[in-house]
């Protein structure tokens, strides 16, 4: 808790756009979380205001086809779209991050595999594997979670294996190992603290190409199936209104562009934290 | 020699990738449900017509011989017959393989004429990164934004008010370059601008730690001027992680952009492997990874090539 705050506090205190990345990032998580107890609105109310509204002070983001007010909706998508995406994130750090020390801490045969797996993965474009994996499983959340693994997972190989490699020789592991520690006990009390770092500002960049992922798959109507709603799905039902009603397009996209690029700036920070002679790259 | 000694490592594992991701692909399409037989006659098919359909396809043979047939068969350019239209595949590939082509294009050289010289300028300017200035601002915008977002603005402004651009009906370049060019310059900007950010913000970042090497030290030291010490010095040693992210864009984008191509009814890879999908064609869908993954890995050993050309320490 107090190192959260510690971190919260340091990068609020690191320059303006990333102070604005966070507040704005806090924000989002804020109305993702405790959205439906808000005043806002029944997102499922059909005919709540008049169909393809204008925006008005009781509907701020105007109404949709049906009626239905669509500031409570694009509050219902920002909760899918970090929640999906987290969730795809998670699966693939630990999948990530396991295969990575196993690579960089074992060598040899393992290492080969591993990292030809994740030069297999990276070939991918993240979209066309969304086809297949729609094709495979069907349009819905399980394939933008399972494509978003599939993205995500060789960016935290790569990393966690490159840090492993560099911790591997040092001396504090050396010294378990003369002592007889099992390669287990290595990894999980010598290793993986040295990785969370890299690990954690990694993760940020993944969370962010997981919201564009996420969004791109519902957007082309693989992601998140109605009545559910998605930033993505929002958009895509915006945009068959675009040149009637575009406060919905225009809403919901704004909403995602700053939801990305929130979690993109305090990821920037976080590294600009924790390796500041470094540059940072975007894949 | 040299050279020949470093590439030859670097096939060899573009190869592994190809036959990795062709094992991929052939089991992602084995796992689809109901199989080629119930695709193929529908819901009402009868035990002896899904017998007869696995006969012919030798869907009935073990899955290592039914790959190995159907590896060699892609190593003949036979990437599987269209369900919809009854043609190979690869023939409909290739005939829009120009428009995909003609965007990544675009796409790349708005990407480099914008992203290079703000980055450089961004990267020489400022030794610290604290503060706020116009590169990250925009590198931030630019990697946020996603390209149907700004598409779909696009489309909003370039549809109401109607300007020199047109939203959607393709012509090819030969039959009438002005209005090619009207159809696809919107759709090449939309995705260049994830294309800018990245080339800027990489640019910064190498000349940044170029910036701090000795001899630059040196060279302002004897007195070199600063075009000079850019160009001999900054530039060149900046280079490599510049084409490692623009390769990696550029073969990303020859794979087909399917949310841009789709969202402009562009006719490329991306587009026709998305229809093809919708239509439950799955041969155009494996067609299409297979291409894209396939013209990913050549693209990247073609920047491991590049590395050698432009820094002789490579490899030696």
């Amino acid at each position: 808790m107090r190192t959260a705050i510690y971190w919260l506090s340091r990068i609020w205190r690191s320059d303006a756009l990333s102070a604005f990345g966070l507040a704005s990032l806090l924000l989002l998580i804020f109305l993702g979380i405790f959205g439906p107890l808000l005043p806002l609105g029944d997102p499922t109310q059909i005919a709540a205001g008049p169909r393809l509204g204008p925006p008005t002070p009781q509907h701020p983001f105007g109404t949709d086809e049906l009626g239905r007010s669509f500031l409570p909706r694009v509050v219902q998508g920002i909760r899918a779209t970090f929640l999906l995406s987290a969730i795809a994130v998670l699966i693939s750090a630990m999948i990530g991050t396991f295969l990575g020390m196993a690579a960089g801490y074992f060598g040899r045969a393992v290492d080969i595999m591993v990292a030809r797996g994740a030069d297999i993965l990276f070939a991918f474009p993240a979209l066309l594997v969304g086809l297949l994996v729609a094709a495979v499983l069907g349009p819905g959340q399980v394939s933008a979670i399972a494509v978003i693994a599939i993205a995500t997972l060789p960016l935290l190989i790569r990393v966690v294996r490159s840090v492993t490699l560099s911790v591997a020789g040092r001396g504090f592991v050396t010294a378990a190992e003369v002592a007889g520690a099992s390669a287990g006990r290595i990894l999980l009390l010598h290793i993986l603290p040295n990785v969370m770092g890299a690990v954690m500002v990694q993760l940020t960049y993944a969370l962010s190409i997981g919201m564009i992922i996420e969004s791109a798959l519902s957007f082309l109507g693989l992601g998140v199936q109605p009545p559910d709603a998605s930033l993505g799905s929002l958009l895509r039902q915006g945009s068959a209104y675009l040149t009637i009603a575009p406060w919905m397009a225009m809403s919901s996209g704004a909403v995602l562009s700053l939801a990305i690029m929130s979690v993109n700036l305090v990821g920037d920070a976080v590294r600009d934290a924790l390796e500041p002679l470094k540059g940072r790259d975007l894949t | 020699m040299r050279l020949l000694l470093y590439l030859l490592p670097r096939v060899a594992a573009a190869l592994i990738t190809l036959l990795g991701v062709s094992v991929l692909v052939f089991l992602a399409l084995r796992m689809i449900p109901g199989g080629y037989a119930d695709i193929l006659l529908g819901p009402f098919v009868t035990p002896e017509a899904r017998e007869a359909i696995s006969q012919r396809y030798g869907l009935d043979q073990p899955m290592i011989v039914q790959y190995w047939r159907w590896l060699v068969s892609l190593l003949q350019g036979d990437f599987g017959i269209s369900m919809v239209t009854q043609k190979p595949v690869i023939h409909e590939f290739i005939r829009r393989a120009p428009v995909t082509l003609e965007l990544a294009f675009i796409a790349l050289g708005l990407a480099l004429a914008v992203g290079l010289p703000l980055g450089v300028a961004s990267g020489i300017r400022r030794g610290g990164r604290k503060g706020l200035d116009a590169a990250r601002v925009v590198g931030a915008i630019g990697a946020s934004v996603p390209d149907f977002v700004v598409g779909s603005v696009l489309i909003f402004i370039f549809s109401v008010w109607s300007l020199w651009f047109r939203v959607g009906g393709y012509v090819p370049f030969t039959d009438d370059p002005v209005g090619n060019l009207q159809t696809m310059l919107l759709p090449g900007l939309t995705l260049s601008l994830f294309g800018i950010a990245l080339v800027l913000r990489t640019t910064r970042d190498a000349v940044l730690r170029v910036m701090t090497e000795g001899y630059i030290t040196a060279a302002v030291a004897r007195g070199e001027t600063p075009r000079a010490i850019i160009r001999l010095h900054i530039l060149r040693n900046a280079a490599i992680p510049v084409v490692t992210v623009v390769t990696t864009y550029f073969g990303f984008l020859l794979g087909g952009a399917v949310v841009v191509e789709v969202l402009f009814s562009i006719p490329g890879f991306g587009l026709f492997t998305f229809n093809g999908l919708l239509n439950r064609d799955y041969a155009i869908v494996q067609a299409g990874v297979l291409l894209a993954a396939g013209v990913f890995v050549a693209i990247n050993m073609t920047a491991d090539f590049l590395y050698a050309v432009i820094d002789p320490r490579v490899g030696s």
